[in-house]
């Protein structure tokens, strides 16, 4: 494995930056359309299932891949990829990230600043809000993740807390509201005889999606969760369902260099990369 | 403010125990054909259970053990 020099360093991360920067231009249509496909698709099994043209069974199978794949295109969000703030049409952007969340009916607001918060501490035992996913092994993550999603168990609700700037605040707030509605909801649902729907289209869903989105995202492109440092703290990997399988997070190494390179353009990106990661002495997994 | 969320979010097993598990826990008992105990209503029942669990999940931080 090559060995960088300090000296090497400066023209390394401008050659790093120029290559990266051809895949941050034009505009990524795969990713804004997706939350309009799958988001819309996960409304109306609803009224199909609820009026018996779709079996619950399959209902649930739709669902089950419609909350999974629901926060993707939202992370594109976060970063404002679609439109920069602060430009004119950003509403889109944030319009595009709230939709594609309501599914897991989670506060686009919360999981930017959480997420930024990722970013800025990854792998920081008491800063980074997805370190609760540490674990050396699969089982350890996947029991993790069980354990995440218990009650006051997550970290999200204490890093808006500490932050407590203003987008925090504001962040915490959606958070109690969608939280509150989603209640509400599966209340009403539940106490007005479609109590199954309610299950099988949502509740056991966002569990069963909760659990791989923490270990496909949070956990695996980081484990064991003990590096730090810019080429040190994501690892690429192979993952055994491929890229789509794994919501793309076999190149998610390139996410953490470059947060607004779009998602779908992650594994060109990471080919172009390549020859400068080998040389950073990156992990980059077998791929 | 802050406060306000934090009572919010300590309590909403409670809410989800009385508000979704209740109703699931009668719908469960009628559908397989479970009889209630004390002759209870299976939505009282449910909603005896799903509050327990709900205060449990608060008290100990965890549905699963």
């Amino acid at each position: 494995m090559a060995v960088v020099g300090p000296e090497e360093t400066v023209g390394l991360r401008a050659r790093e930056k120029a290559i990266a920067e051809t895949f941050m231009v034009g505009f990524p249509w795969l990713m804004a359309i997706w939350p309009l496909v799958n988001t819309t698709l996960w409304l109306s099994l609803w009224p199909f299932v609820m009026s018996g043209i779709l079996p619950l069974w399959m209902g649930f199978l739709i669902a089950t891949l419609n909350v999974s794949a629901s926060y993707l295109p939202s992370h594109d969000a976060q970063h404002h990829i679609f439109v920069r703030e602060g430009a004119r049409f950003h509403w889109v952007n944030e319009l595009i990230g709230w939709y594609s969340l309501l599914p897991m009916f989670a506060p686009l607001s919360v999981l930017r600043v959480t997420h930024f918060e990722h970013h800025k501490y990854t792998n920081d035992p008491d800063l980074d809000p997805d370190y609760p996913m540490a674990a050396s092994t699969v089982g350890g993550a996947l029991a993790k993740a069980l354990v995440k999603g218990q009650p006051r168990h997550e970290r999200y609700g204490s890093t808006l807390r500490r932050l407590g700037t203003p987008a925090a605040e504001r962040a915490a707030v959606h958070g109690m509201i969608m939280k509150a509605i989603q209640y509400a909801i599966l209340t009403t649902l539940a106490w007005s005889g479609h109590v199954w729907e309610a299950v099988f289209l949502w509740w056991l869903p966002l569990k069963l999606s909760s659990v791989y989105i923490n270990f496909y995202l949070s956990w695996a492109p980081h484990r064991p969760m003990t590096g730090r440092g810019r080429y040190r703290d994501t690892r690429a990997f192979k993952s055994l369902f491929g890229n789509i399988g794994s919501s793309g997070m076999q190149y998610h190494i390139i996410h953490h260099l470059y947060p607004t390179i779009p998602l779908s353009r992650n594994p060109a990106a990471f080919r172009a990369l390549r020859p400068i990661l080998e040389e950073r002495g990156c992990d980059l997994g077998g791929l | 403010m802050a406060q306000t969320i934090g009572i919010g979010f300590a309590l909403g097993p409670l809410l989800f125990g009385i508000g979704f598990l209740a109703p699931l826990i009668a719908t469960l008992c009628n559908s397989f054909g479970i009889s209630s105990p004390l002759g209870l209503l299976p939505i009282a029942f449910g909603l005896i259970i799903g509050a327990g669990l709900g205060l449990l999940a608060i008290i100990r931080k965890t549905w699963l053990w």
